[in-house]
C-alpha cells in the first residue's frame, strides 16, 4: 500500500477558483425567480405521456443503432478498456502516474455524466460485467436476461444507492484513495458482487443495483434518446425525464448523488479544513459523518419538501418523493457538470496522456505520450463561472419544470398549485445551497 | 390516460425564458488573470512540537507571483505544493526559505506531508 502515507489529496492538482459572489447571487435569484414563475404561469394538465411522446428516430440511424454489428462493437470496446483497466490494475505501479486511477476515478465516474447525456445509456450498451453475463449464459445455453432467482421488487434502486454510497466513499473520504491496493480492491469486489448478481437474477440486476448503470441511465434520460416500446425516439429531455421508471430507493440515488457532489464541495471549504484540523475529533471520522449527513440531509430535505402537500384519499403521502425523484437528476447533472468540468477535461486530458505509459517505464503505446495538458478553462476564470452557474441553472429550470408536470398528475386539483411550494422551496435549497459551496469552495 | 400534446411549439416559451435568465444570470467581465505582481509574498510557517502554524488560511497570490514559504522547524520535514505537477519541498531543521510560483489560476493547497495538514490554501487568479 505505498508509502503507507495518506494521500489523501486525491487526483488532479489545483481546483477551480471560487466564483464571484455576485455570480451566486444572480444565479440563486434566477433560480428563486424561475421556480416560481413555472407554478405560475406553466400548464395545469400533465404534458409528458411515455406512451406517446417523441417521434422516432431516422431509420437508418434506428437499424444502425439495433443492429447486432453496432452492438457488439460497442460491447467489445467497452471490454478492451476495462481489460486495459484490470491490466493496469494488476500489473501497474502503486504510483500516482499509473492510469487506473484517472481511468477509475475520471473517465469511468465522471465521464460517464457527459456521454450518458449526448448518447443516452452508455454504460448499459458497453458494461463488462453485462458483457460477461451474456457471454457465459450463451456458452451455457440459458437466457441472460433471466437468473435463478426473480429480482426482488422491493428492493428497486436501493443495492445501487448503496454501490453509489461506496464509491463517493472511497473517492472523498477514505484516506487511502490514491493507493492502487484498495482502489483494485474496490473495483475487484465491484466486478464480483455484479457477476455474482447476473448469475443469481439475470440482467435485471444491472440495470436496478449497478451503480454505474443506474447512474448512466438516470442521467441518459436527460438525453434526448428513448424507447418507446421497442423503437428508437427522439424525445425532448423533459419527456424523456418523465420516462424514468420509479422503483423503491429513486430518492436514495439522487440524494447519495447530490449530496456526495456537495459534499466534495464543503470538504476543502476553508471554514471546513480549519475545523477538522484543529478539533481533537480525528478528521476522518468528522469527514464520515459529513458525507453521511450531505446524502441523508439531502434525501431527508426532498421527502419532507414533496410530502408536506395535501394529497387525495387514493394516493398516500409517503408515495410521493419516490413519484418525484427523477425531478432532482436535472440538479444532480447541473451540478456535476458545475463541480467536475475542469477536474473531468484537465486531469481527463492528463489519464488520456498516462495510458500511452500503462507501467511508468517510458513507453509511448498510443502516442499521446508526449501531449501537454491544456489548461484553457482555468485560463479563463470568468467564462468558468459562468458556465457553472449557468449549469446549476438549467438543471434547476429542468428539475422545477419536470415536478410540476409530475405533480399535476399526482395531486388533487385544489392542492396542485400550493402543494408544490414546499417542493419548490427544497429545490431553491439545493440550488442556492449549491451556488453557495461553488461560492465558498 | 393522458390525452397526446403536440411538444415542440409549446416548448417554445421554456426555451426563450432560459435564454434570457441565463443572459442576466451570467455576468460578463474580464476573462484574463491578472498579470501577478511581482512583489513577493511571504508566508511564515512554523513546525512545533508536531503542530503547524497558519491552519489552513486562504492566501490570495497573483498568477506568477513569487511566493516565499519562510518556515522555521524543529524538525526536517517536507511541503507539498498539490498544483499540476506536484511539487515536493523539502526543509531542515531551523529556518529555511522554500520559494515557488504558480502558472495556472485555482485553488493551490500547500499541506505538511508528515502532519498531513493544509498549511495554506493559495488562491491564485
Amino acid at each position: 500500500m505505498g508509502d503507507g502515507i495518506t494521500r489523501a489529496h486525491g487526483l488532479g492538482g489545483a481546483s477551480d477558483l471560487p466564483i464571484s459572489p455576485s455570480l451566486a447571487i444572480a444565479g440563486a435569484v434566477a433560480a428563486l425567480i424561475i421556480s416560481f414563475g413555472v407554478l405560475v404561469l406553466a400548464w395545469r394538465t400533465p404534458r409528458y405521456a411515455a406512451a406517446t411522446s417523441g417521434r422516432p428516430a431516422p431509420v437508418w440511424l434506428a437499424q444502425l443503432v439495433d443492429s447486432r454489428g453496432f452492438r457488439i462493437s460497442l460491447r467489445v470496446a467497452g471490454f478492451v478498456v476495462f481489460l486495459y483497466a484490470a491490466m493496469v490494475a494488476i500489473l501497474g505501479g502503486d504510483l500516482e502516474t499509473n492510469p487506473f486511477f484517472g481511468l477509475f476515478y475520471v473517465w469511468w465516474w465522471i465521464g460517464l455524466v457527459p456521454l450518458s447525456l449526448l448518447f443516452g445509456p452508455v454504460w448499459k450498451a458497453i458494461s463488462p460485467v453485462r458483457t460477461i453475463n451474456t457471454v457465459f449464459a450463451r456458452l451455457s445455453g440459458s437466457d441472460p436476461d433471466r437468473g435463478v432467482f426473480d429480482y426482488p421488487e422491493r428492493l428497486g434502486y436501493w443495492p445501487a444507492a448503496v454501490g453509489l454510497f461506496a464509491f463517493v466513499w472511497l473517492e472523498l473520504v477514505y484516506p487511502f484513495q490514491t493507493d492502487l491496493g484498495p482502489v483494485r480492491l474496490w473495483a475487484a469486489a465491484y466486478v464480483a458482487v455484479m457477476l455474482l448478481g447476473g448469475a443469481l437474477f439475470g440482467s435485471t440486476f444491472y440495470a436496478r443495483a449497478d451503480p454505474f448503470e443506474v447512474y448512466s441511465s438516470l442521467v441518459a434520460k436527460l438525453s434526448v434518446w428513448g424507447r418507446r416500446g421497442e423503437l428508437l425516439v427522439v424525445r425532448s429531455p423533459l419527456a424523456n425525464l418523465d420516462t424514468t421508471v420509479v422503483r423503491p430507493g429513486l430518492v436514495a440515488v439522487v440524494a447519495v448523488l447530490f449530496g456526495s457532489t456537495a459534499f466534495d464541495s464543503f470538504r476543502s471549504s476553508q471554514p471546513w479544513v480549519k475545523l477538522i484540523q484543529s478539533s481533537n475529533v480525528s478528521g476522518n471520522l468528522l469527514n464520515n459523518l459529513a458525507l453521511l449527513g450531505f446524502c441523508v440531509g439531502v434525501g431527508l430535505i426532498f421527502a419532507v419538501g414533496c410530502m408536506l402537500t395535501g394529497v387525495g384519499s387514493e394516493r398516500r403521502r409517503t408515495e410521493l418523493p419516490n413519484l418525484l425523484a427523477h425531478s432532482v437528476v436535472p440538479i444532480v447533472a447541473g451540478y456535476v457538470v458545475a463541480h467536475y468540468l475542469t477536474y473531468l477535461f484537465e486531469v481527463g486530458q492528463r489519464t488520456l496522456i498516462q495510458v500511452s505509459d500503462p507501467f511508468g517505464n517510458g513507453q509511448d503505446l498510443f502516442g499521446t505520450g508526449d501531449w501537454q495538458v491544456n489548461y484553457w478553462l482555468s485560463y479563463h476564470p470568468t467564462t468558468l463561472a459562468n458556465i457553472k452557474v449557468a449549469a446549476v441553472v438549467i438543471g434547476h429550470v429542468v428539475a422545477v419544470v419536470a415536478a410540476h408536470d409530475r405533480a399535476i398528475s399526482l395531486l388533487p386539483t385544489k392542492h396542485q398549485v400550493v402543494g408544490q411550494l414546499s417542493l419548490l422551496v427544497a429545490m431553491i435549497c439545493f440550488t442556492a445551497g449549491g451556488l453557495y459551496l461553488l461560492f465558498a469552495a | 390516460m393522458r390525452p397526446p400534446r403536440p411538444s415542440a411549439r409549446r416548448s417554445m416559451p421554456i426555451g426563450v425564458v432560459l435564454a434570457v435568465i441565463l443572459t442576466l444570470s451570467t455576468g460578463c467581465g474580464e476573462d484574463e488573470p491578472e498579470t501577478g505582481s511581482e512583489e513577493t509574498e511571504i508566508i511564515e510557517v512554523t513546525f512545533e512540537d508536531g503542530a503547524v502554524t497558519p491552519n489552513g488560511e486562504r492566501v490570495e497570490v497573483g498568477v506568477d507571483q513569487p511566493i516565499e514559504l519562510v518556515v522555521t522547524a524543529d524538525e526536517a520535514g517536507e511541503i507539498h505544493v498539490h498544483a499540476d505537477p506536484e511539487q515536493e519541498l523539502p526543509y531542515g531543521p531551523g529556518t529555511t526559505t522554500l520559494k515557488l510560483s504558480l502558472r495556472e489560476p485555482g485553488v493551490v493547497e500547500v499541506e505538511s506531508h508528515e502532519l498531513e495538514l493544509v498549511i495554506v490554501a493559495l488562491q491564485v487568479s
